[in-house]
C-alpha cells in the first residue's frame, strides 16, 4: 500500500518543495516539468520554511470501543489507525454511519482496520490533503460533530496530515484556476461640482460641528480640511471620508459611530451623542449618494479583469512544524462564540466567549475590555496531562496588542485565579512576560522571565510570540521566529501543575488581568520547540490567503496573461496583496518588450484612494526578467487598502497608466488652498524677552551682563523671565522676575561709582538727608535723578507722553520716599536705587 | 537690589512704594503709546524690534535723521543700523533660531553650530537659500579660551556664548567638509550640522530630521501635509499597517504622513548620531540600522537599500508647496533634499513669515499683512535670499506710522 500510494498521480514531486499544478476551466493539468518549474513562484508568494511536520499526539478518541480486529498489515496502516481511523470510527464520528455494514464507503469500520484503510484510501488526496474528500465532506457541513464545519475540516485535515506525513517531511501542491471573467461593474462617482456635498454634508454638518480643527486657519489646524470655509477646498478633502456605494462605510460615519470622535451635543444640549451625530452624518451622506446616479466605469481606463477573494486560488496554509500539539486555535469559525480546538487532540478544548469577543476578518479574534474566551477546566485538563508526561511546553500565539501600555495582561494563561497558574504568556507593556510553576517558581510563577526592557519588543501589531519551556533551560522567549536572548535558567519540574485549572485567552479565569488586542492563532506544543522549529513557524505566516489571477491577455496580446498577485484579509478593514507577478499560464509564452506603468488597485468600479503600492512601478514586462514559470516579480512591497463591502462582495481589479500600447492618462488631484481670512490683529506691543531684557538693562545702565552679581542673578532668574514677545502671555512672575533683575541692575550701577557719575551727574549720592536734598516735587535734585532715568528708559525726545508720565510718578516716588527715615546713611543712594529699579522695571524698559 | 534697599520696616515700605510705582508705571507706559508716531518713536521701535534693545542715543538721532527723509534709501539706511547693532545677532537671531535646533523647541539652550551659522549666514548675506545644502559653517575665530569646533562636543560654542563672546564680530566661515571631516557631498548646511544632528539624528529612525526641518523650514508639521493619495510603496517595514488591529487607523492617518514622508527622509540613510560618542555618523553607501528597525511590523514594507529619495509631495495636495520645476523632486542624500525643500515657495513664505511674527509680534492678519509678505517674498528672493533684508524690511512696515 505505501507503493500505492506514492505512486498516486498527485504525489509530491520532491521533499520541501511544493507543486504548482495550473489548471484551466477544465481542470487542464500541466506538465510536471512546468509544476516542478513553478516551485520558486509560489515558494516565494507563500511562506517558506520546511515543510510541515505533523504527529498525531496518541490520545484517546471520544468513546471509540477497543479494537480486536487483525492487526495492521504494515506501517502505513498503523499509521492510519493512529492517526485518522482512531479518531473517526468512534458512533459520534463518521463510525456513526461508515461502520461495518453500514453506508458505503465504510473507511471507519472498526472490526478490520486494514480494510478501512482500503475504503479511505480514494477518500484522500495525498499531495494536497486539503482537497481530501473526508475534508471537503466534513468542511461542507455532512455530519459534522461539532457546530462549525470549518472546525471538523481542519481537524480532518490534520489527522490527515498527520497520517500523511507520518512523522517525516510532506509537501503539497497548489493548484491554480483560471478564474472567472468578469468585466469592472458600475459605480457611484463624485461629480465635479461640489453643490451637492455642499448642500447635504459641508453645509449642515462639516461647516456646523468640524470648524474647531478640520480648516486651515483654526487655532489647531487639522488636515484634512474638510470644514473649509472654501467648498472647493472641502470637497477635495472630503471625497475620500465619503463612500457614496456604501455610505454606512464612511470614515465620517465610522469616526463618529465607532470611534466616538468629537461628536457633537444633542439639539437640546446635552452630552455628547456619538449615536445621534453618527446617524445625522449617515443620513446626509445618503441624502447625498442619493442624489448621484451610478455611472459606468470611466471607458478610458486601462483596466484587467476583475476579481472577488474567494475567486482566487487557496494558497495553502505554510509549512509549520506542529508534531507535538496539544490544542491549536485558528479562529477560522468567523461566527458565534465558541473558537475550535483543531488540534486534532481529543478532547478538544475548545474556547467560549465571554464579553466583547468579535472576530477579525481573514481569521481571529479581537478581545475587548471584558471579554475572554476560555475552555473548560475538563477540556483543558488534557494540557496538564500531556505537559507534565514531557515536562516541556511552548505556547505559541500570532497576537497585535491593542496598545503598548497594558500591563499584567494575559494573553495565553492556563491558570486557576488571579494568583495560582500552570502557566502564562503576558503582556507587561513593551514586555512579553512568560510564567511558569515548577518547583523552582511560587504557585504564580513567580518569579517570571521578561524581554529585555531596553529593546521595548512589544509592537501594536501583528507578532509572533513564543514561549517555550523545558526542564534545562527554563523559559525562552521568542518573537517574529528570533530567539529574544531572555532565559530564565530557572527550569524544573511541573509536578506541581494542577489539572483542574483551565486555558484562558485575554484575560485571567476571573476576569481580571485583561488584555486587548487580535489573536490569528494560538497553539499549545507538549514539547520545547527548538530555535529553528519557531522561525519555521514564523515563517509559515498565519492567515487565509489566495491567489488572484486578473487577466490582462488582451491587453499585453500575451496568451494566458496574468498578474498574479496573493491576497488576503488584512484584518477586518483592509486586504493585503503582496508580490504581484505578472505570469502567463501557457508555457508556450514569450512576453517581451511590453512596458507597463503606474498600477493601481480598484475595487468596487473605483481605484482606490490610499494604499495604492504599486501607482509608481514603471518596468518592461517579458525578455530577460521573465522567467515562463515563476513569471516576473513586478513589486516586494506589499498593498494595505480598505474593504468597502465584505470579503464576500468586494470586486478588485487593476488599472494600468500604460500597458503594452494601452494607455491612460492618470489625474492627479490637484492641491487647493483655501482662501486666507481676516483675523483681528494681535495687539500692537510685545514684551522683551529674556535676553533682550538683560542686554536692554546693560546697555542703558552700563552695567556689563558679564557683571558677576547681574550675571548670577541673570542665570536663576532667566526662565522665569518672559521667553515670548507675546504680551497675551505674559503673567505677574514674569514682572517678578523683571523687577529683581532691574533691582540687581541699580544696586550695580548706584554702587560703582564711576557709573552712577556717569549716568546720574550732578547728583551728590554722600547726602544723608534726603528729603532736604531732594526738597519739593521736580526740584533741580531731583531732577537729577527722574531726567536720566527718562532719558535712558524712554528716549530722549522720544514719546513725551510716557516722559512726563515717568517724570510725574518718579517724582511721587521720592516724595514718598523721602518721609520713609528721609535723614539716615545712604539714604540719597538707596532712593535713587529705588528710582531707578521703578523705572529700568516698568514697562519702558520691558515693552518694545 | 533687596538687600541694599531692606532696611528695616522702612526699607520694606520702601520697596513696596518702589513696586506700587513700577506697577503703575507699566501700565502708563502701556497706556501712553502715542497714537500716531514720529520719526524718533519709529525709530526707537524699529530698533526694538530688529535689534532687542533700544538703541544708543546717537544711534536714535541717526535713525530718526533717515526716517524722517522717509525714502526708501534712508528707511534702509535707518533699518540697517539696527541690523548692524551686535545684539541683532547676540540676541535676536539668537533667540530666532535656537527653538529650531532641539526637540523640545526650546530658547533656553546654548549656543551650537546651526545656531551660529544661520547667524553668521544672516550677517555675511550668504543666500539663504542654500541654508539647507551647503558645505558651510561659522565658528567663532580671534577669541583665546575657546576649545576648538568639535564633531564631537558643543564646547566651542557653548562656551563662547557663556563667555558672551561678540558674535557679529568673531563668527568666521569655514568648509564644514574640513572643520567636521565630512565628505563634501555629505554635507547638507544647517541639516548636517552638530546641533542638528544631535537633536533629530539620535536614536528614531531620522525621521525626526525630515519633521523638524519641515516645521522649522517650511512652517508645517506633519499634520498640516499630510496627504492619504499618496502611494505607499515606500512606507518602511517599522510602520504597522493594522496598528491595535485597526487598518483604518494606517489608511486614515499613517498613510497620510508616512507616504510623504518615508521616500525623504531615506535621504538621510547614511546618517545617525552616536550618542555615546557625542558624534554624528556619516557611513557613505551604507544604510545605517535605524532604518531596519521592527522590520517584523509590516514584512512587506519598504526596505531601504540606498540614501535615495523621492517627492511624492509634487503631485496632490502638496504640490500647492510650491516645488521648484527646474529640479528633478528626486535624489540621493541630503544634499539634494535639502535643495528640494529649500527651493520650494513654501521654504520661502516660512522664512518671511517667521522674520514677520518676530519683529511684528503677530502672523499676517488681514490684506494689506498679507500684501506685505508678498513683497517680503519678492524682496527676499531679488536679494539673493539675504535674511537680513526681510527683517529690515519687515521692521520698516512694523514700525509704525
Amino acid at each position: 500500500m505505501i507503493t500505492e500510494k506514492i505512486m498516486h498521480p498527485f504525489e509530491p514531486l520532491t521533499t520541501g518543495a511544493r507543486a504548482l499544478q495550473l489548471m484551466t476551466k477544465g481542470a487542464r493539468l500541466l506538465q510536471s516539468a512546468l509544476a516542478l518549474t513553478a516551485l520558486a513562484t509560489l515558494a516565494a508568494c507563500s511562506a517558506g520554511g520546511a515543510p510541515t511536520v505533523v504527529n498525531q499526539q496518541a490520545t484517546p478518541g471520544p468513546t471509540a470501543s477497543s479494537y480486536t480486529g487483525p492487526a495492521a498489515a504494515n506501517a502505513d496502516v498503523q499509521s492510519f489507525k493512529i492517526n485518522l481511523w482512531e479518531n473517526i470510527r468512534v458512533s459520534s464520528r463518521c463510525g456513526g454511519c461508515h461502520h461495518e455494514g453500514g453506508q458505503s464507503p465504510m473507511f471507519a469500520r472498526s472490526d478490520d482496520v486494514n480494510l478501512a484503510y482500503q475504503a479511505a484510501n480514494p477518500l484522500v488526496n495525498f499531495s494536497a490533503p486539503e482537497q481530501s474528500t473526508l475534508v471537503l465532506k466534513v468542511s461542507g457541513g455532512h455530519n459534522c460533530w461539532v457546530a462549525d464545519p470549518k472546525a471538523c475540516g481542519d481537524t480532518m485535515l490534520t489527522w490527515i496530515k498527520a497520517w500523511v506525513g507520518g512523522g517525516s517531511s510532506s509537501s503539497t501542491g497548489v493548484t491554480l484556476e483560471t478564474p472567472p471573467s468578469q468585466t469592472v461593474g458600475a459605480n457611484k462617482q463624485f461629480p465635479a461640482d461640489s453643490s451637492g456635498f455642499q448642500t447635504y454634508v459641508w453645509t449642515p454638518i462639516l461647516r456646523q460641528f468640524c470648524t474647531n480643527c478640520h480648516r486651515s486657519d483654526a487655532a489647531t489646524p487639522q488636515q484634512p480640511y474638510f470644514a473649509s470655509s472654501d467648498p472647493t477646498e472641502a470637497y477635495a478633502a472630503a471625497q475620500p471620508k465619503i463612500d457614496l456605494n456604501t455610505p454606512a462605510n464612511s470614515r465620517f460615519v465610522v469616526r463618529l459611530r465607532d470611534e466616538h470622535h468629537n461628536c457633537w451635543t444633542t439639539p437640546s444640549g446635552g452630552a455628547a451623542d456619538c449615536a445621534g451625530s453618527s446617524a445625522a452624518m449617515l443620513q446626509a451622506i445618503t441624502d447625498y449618494a442619493n442624489t448621484i446616479s451610478v455611472t459606468q466605469v470611466d471607458p478610458t481606463l486601462v483596466l484587467s479583469k476583475a476579481l472577488s477573494l474567494k475567486q482566487g486560488t487557496v494558497a495553502s496554509g505554510g509549512n509549520r512544524y506542529e508534531a507535538n500539539l496539544v490544542a491549536k486555535y485558528e479562529f477560522k469559525t468567523g461566527t458565534g462564540t465558541i473558537a475550535y480546538d483543531t488540534s486534532g487532540v481529543n478532547p478538544s478544548a475548545d474556547l467560549n466567549f465571554t464579553g466583547p469577543v468579535s472576530w477579525v476578518g481573514g481569521w481571529g479574534i479581537n478581545i475587548a475590555t471584558g471579554g475572554k474566551a476560555q475552555a473548560s477546566t475538563a477540556s483543558s485538563k488534557k494540557l496538564s496531562d500531556m505537559i507534565t508526561s514531557t515536562g516541556e511546553y511552548t505556547i505559541e500565539a500570532w497576537a497585535a496588542p491593542n496598545d503598548v501600555a497594558q500591563t499584567g495582561a494575559n494573553i495565553v494563561s492556563y491558570s486557576g485565579s488571579d494568583t495560582t497558574r500552570n502557566a502564562s504568556l503576558i503582556q507587561d507593556a513593551m514586555q512579553y512576560e512568560g510564567r511558569t510553576r515548577s518547583d523552582k517558581t511560587d504557585t504564580d510563577g513567580k518569579p517570571g522571565l521578561m524581554t529585555n526592557a531596553a529593546t521595548n519588543p512589544v509592537q501594536a501589531a501583528l507578532q509572533h510570540v513564543v514561549l517555550t519551556y523545558d526542564p534545562v533551560n527554563g523559559q525562552k522567549l521568542y518573537i517574529n521566529g528570533v530567539f529574544t536572548g531572555s532565559v530564565d535558567n530557572k527550569g524544573g519540574s511541573l509536578g506541581s501543575w494542577d489539572n483542574t485549572f483551565a486555558l484562558v485567552l485575554g484575560a485571567e479565569t476571573t476576569g481580571k488581568r485583561q488584555w486587548q488586542g487580535v489573536l490569528k492563532f494560538v497553539a499549545i506544543h507538549n514539547r520545547a520547540l527548538t530555535a529553528a522549529q519557531v522561525t519555521q513557524n514564523f515563517n509559515a505566516g498565519v492567515g487565509e490567503r489566495y491567489f488572484l489571477l486578473f487577466d490582462v491577455a488582451a491587453l499585453t496580446g500575451v496568451s494566458q496573461a496574468y498578474i498574479m498577485v496573493t491576497a488576503s484579509q488584512f484584518d477586518s478593514y483592509a486586504y493585503l496583496f503582496t508580490n504581484p507577478t505578472f505570469i502567463s499560464l501557457d508555457p508556450q509564452a514569450a512576453p517581451a518588450n511590453i512596458t507597463l506603468k503606474g498600477m493601481r488597485i480598484g475595487e468596487n468600479g473605483s481605484e482606490l484612494t490610499a494604499g495604492q503600492s504599486y501607482a509608481t512601478l514603471n518596468t518592461t514586462l517579458g525578455g530577460s526578467a521573465y522567467n515562463a514559470t515563476s513569471g516576473q516579480l513586478l513589486s516586494s512591497v506589499g498593498a494595505v487598502f480598505a474593504s468597502d463591502k465584505g470579503v464576500d462582495s468586494d470586486m478588485f481589479f487593476l488599472s494600468f497608466d500604460q500597458i503594452g500600447s494601452n494607455m491612460h492618462a492618470h489625474t492627479e488631484p490637484v492641491g487647493v488652498v483655501a482662501a486666507p481670512t481676516d483675523v483681528p490683529r494681535a495687539p500692537d506691543v510685545g514684551v522683551r524677552t529674556f535676553a533682550e531684557y538683560n542686554t536692554s538693562l546693560a546697555n542703558v545702565t552700563g552695567v556689563s551682563t558679564t557683571n558677576t552679581n547681574v550675571n548670577t542673578m541673570y542665570n536663576g532668574l532667566q526662565q522665569s523671565l518672559p521667553a515670548s514677545y507675546d504680551i497675551t502671555a505674559f503673567v505677574a512672575s514674569q514682572q517678578g522676575a523683571m523687577a529683581q533683575l532691574a533691582g540687581q541692575y541699580c544696586s550695580e550701577l548706584t554702587s560703582s561709582s564711576s557709573l552712577r557719575a556717569a549716568f546720574f551727574p550732578g547728583l551728590n549720592f554722600g547726602q544723608n538727608d534726603a528729603a532736604t536734598y531732594f526738597g519739593s516735587s521736580l526740584s533741580a535734585n531731583r531732577m537729577l535723578v527722574i531726567t536720566p532715568l527718562m532719558n535712558k528708559a524712554v528716549g530722549v525726545n522720544v514719546n513725551a507722553q510716557t516722559a512726563a508720565k515717568v517724570q510725574g510718578e518718579v517724582d511721587n516716588l521720592i516724595t514718598a520716599l523721602v518721609t520713609l527715615n528721609g535723614n539716615s546713611s545712604g539714604r540719597v543712594t538707596a532712593i535713587t536705587q529705588a528710582a531707578c529699579s521703578a523705572v529700568l522695571g516698568s514697562g519702558a524698559v520691558s515693552l518694545k | 537690589m533687596a538687600t541694599k534697599i531692606h532696611n528695616g520696616t522702612k526699607g520694606s515700605q520702601l520697596t513696596r512704594t518702589a513696586v506700587s510705582a513700577l506697577c503703575a508705571l507699566s501700565v502708563l507706559t502701556q497706556l501712553a503709546s502715542p497714537a500716531v508716531a514720529g520719526p524718533r518713536e519709529q525709530a526707537v521701535r524699529l530698533h526694538n524690534r530688529i535689534a532687542g534693545v533700544p538703541p544708543s542715543p546717537a544711534d536714535l538721532d541717526t535713525m530718526a535723521g533717515f526716517i524722517q527723509q522717509g525714502d526708501p534709501a534712508s528707511l534702509q539706511a535707518a533699518a540697517a543700523i539696527a541690523t548692524s547693532n551686535a545684539s541683532f545677532y547676540n540676541v535676536t537671531l539668537k533667540n530666532f533660531v535656537t527653538p529650531w535646533t532641539n526637540r523640545d523647541q526650546t530658547v533656553f539652550a546654548p549656543l551650537n553650530d546651526y545656531t551660529a551659522t544661520v547667524i553668521g549666514m544672516v550677517r555675511d548675506n550668504v543666500p539663504f537659500n542654500t541654508a539647507l545644502s551647503a558645505d558651510i559653517l561659522y565658528t567663532i575665530d580671534n577669541v583665546s579660551g575657546l576649545p576648538a569646533p568639535s564633531l564631537s562636543n558643543n564646547d566651542h560654542y557653548a562656551t563662547a556664548d557663556a563667555n558672551g563672546v561678540d558674535l557679529k564680530a568673531n563668527l568666521a566661515q569655514k568648509l564644514q567638509s574640513s572643520v567636521y571631516g565630512l565628505p563634501p557631498a555629505a554635507t547638507a548646511g544647517l541639516i548636517t550640522t552638530r546641533g542638528s544632528a544631535s537633536a533629530f539624528f539620535v536614536a528614531g529612525t531620522n525621521r525626526a530630521m525630515f519633521r523638524f526641518t519641515l516645521i522649522n523650514h517650511l512652517c508645517r508639521d506633519m499634520e498640516q501635509v499630510q496627504d492619504t493619495t499618496r502611494p505607499t510603496d515606500r512606507i518602511r517595514q517599522d510602520v504597522a499597517r493594522s496598528p491595535g488591529g485597526d487598518s483604518r487607523i494606517f489608511l486614515n492617518s499613517c498613510v497620510g504622513c508616512h507616504s510623504g514622508m518615508d521616500p525623504m527622509a531615506q535621504a538621510f540613510a547614511y546618517y545617525n548620531f552616536d550618542a555615546t560618542a557625542g558624534a554624528m555618523q556619516y557611513t557613505s553607501g551604507q544604510v545605517q540600522p535605524k532604518y531596519f528597525i521592527n522590520s517584523d511590523n509590516f514584512k512587506s514594507g519598504f526596505v531601504t537599500p540606498d540614501d535615495s529619495w523621492a517627492n511624492r509631495w509634487r503631485q496632490g495636495q502638496n504640490s500647492t508647496l510650491g516645488w521648484s520645476p527646474s529640479l528633478p523632486g528626486n535624489g540621493n542624500g541630503a544634499k539634494s533634499l535639502g535643495q528640494e525643500l529649500a527651493s520650494s515657495d513654501a521654504f520661502t513664505d516660512c522664512q518671511v513669515q517667521k522674520v514677520f511674527k518676530a519683529v511684528c509680534f503677530r502672523a499676517p492678519s488681514d490684506q494689506p499683512d498679507r500684501n506685505e509678505i508678498d513683497q517680503l517674498k519678492l524682496n527676499f528672493r531679488n536679494s539673493n535670499y539675504s535674511l537680513k533684508q526681510v527683517f529690515a524690511d519687515a521692521g520698516l512696515y512694523c514700525r509704525g506710522q
